[in-house]
């Protein structure tokens, strides 16, 4: 998966806005990012990428880039 | 005073949480377990802290019928039948709706609903329980009348032994079968750690805050189990207990 494609697929699971997301955007400048949305995420990653995080882990991550690097560049494939 | 002498009870998930308190409990009371769980290193552990002699303790997946039912009978066919029931094995799992797949309801189905209902199936039959009375405490949930985000599997899970008890107490009352439901909110248990470590810190933090008498010990719910085990309980039979610290009284 590209990780452009990532931010598009994560953000239509989680039902973000998508208006300017880029993988810099911070987290908790984006529409509808809220603790319902964490879990959304936590399913999203462990349905595409058979990882299961806890929401302690993710609590700390700061933008699309930093999710990305915490379920490892590797899975991706673009850069 | 409760006294549970001359009840042999068997007692599901003992391996840890409200199972583990309730059968060390139940021992203190006199009572002779019949103790099952999927951890043997843990549920060895909960077997050395029992009181008393003549407890049995046995291996097994909730779910895996044929073997359930084979301990069963051989457990009563050498010690005497069943007096008490107490099925405390469960798991959570907390998912928004989207990601509530059919599958993830049939696993936590299949441990907190079904395989309380097969077990009160095999006990029920004649021979298996004592004719002279016999309670059954199904482990449900705060959760099972009350509704949570991301939390539609667990809730729904713990709403079916609320309806489905009722129905099996009107059923196994000719029986002198008992049969109840006790509604903890959170107590603090192994599931509970991997339920606030799968939500936010501040999920958590506002279900805590939800209790007014703070979360709950296993040991706080394991009192009520006893009791409804006992003879005291004697005119009880299809019946749902909170016991939440306040949590529904808000």
């Amino acid at each position: 998966m590209k990780k452009e494609d990532f931010v598009n697929e994560l953000a239509d699971y989680c039902e973000f806005g998508k208006d300017g997301l880029s993988l810099n955007t911070p987290l908790k400048d984006i529409e509808g990012y809220d603790s319902l949305a964490v879990m959304s995420m936590i399913a999203f990653i462990d349905e595409n990428f058979s990882q299961k995080f806890t929401a302690l882990q993710i609590k700390d991550l700061s933008d699309f880039n930093s999710i990305i690097k915490l379920i490892g560049e590797e899975q991706f494939n673009n850069d | 005073m409760i006294n549970l002498k001359d009840k042999r009870i068997l007692v599901t998930g003992a391996s840890s949480g409200i199972g583990k308190s309730v059968a060390i409990l139940a021992s203190r009371l006199k009572a002779k377990l019949i103790i099952m769980g999927r951890n043997s290193e843990r549920l060895n552990s909960t077997f050395e802290s029992l009181e008393g002699t003549g407890h049995e303790q046995f291996i097994c997946d909730v779910t895996d019928y044929i073997r359930i039912e084979e301990i069963i009978q051989s457990s009563v066919k050498a010690n005497g039948p069943i007096s008490g029931f107490v099925h405390s094995a469960g798991i959570e799992k907390t998912l928004p709706l989207k990601a509530s797949k059919n599958q993830f309801f049939r696993e936590v189905f299949d441990i907190n609903v079904f395989s309380g209902f097969e077990i009160s199936r095999i006990i029920s039959n004649k021979g298996i329980f004592n004719s002279n009375g016999a309670s059954y405490v199904f482990i449900s949930s705060i959760k099972g009348k009350l509704g949570e985000p991301a939390n539609i599997i667990y809730c729904s899970s713990k709403s079916a032994l609320l309806s489905g008890v009722k129905a099996m107490a009107l059923e196994l009352a000719q029986k002198k079968i008992r049969c109840n439901c006790v509604l903890p909110g959170i107590v603090e248990t192994e599931m509970v750690k991997s339920l606030f470590n799968s939500i936010p810190v501040d999920a958590k933090e506002k279900i805590i805050a939800k209790h007014p008498l703070g979360i709950g010990k296993p040991e706080d719910v394991a009192s009520l189990i006893v009791f409804l085990l006992s003879d005291h309980a004697r005119w009880i039979t299809g019946s749902d207990y909170v016991i939440d610290g306040g949590y529904s009284a808000q």
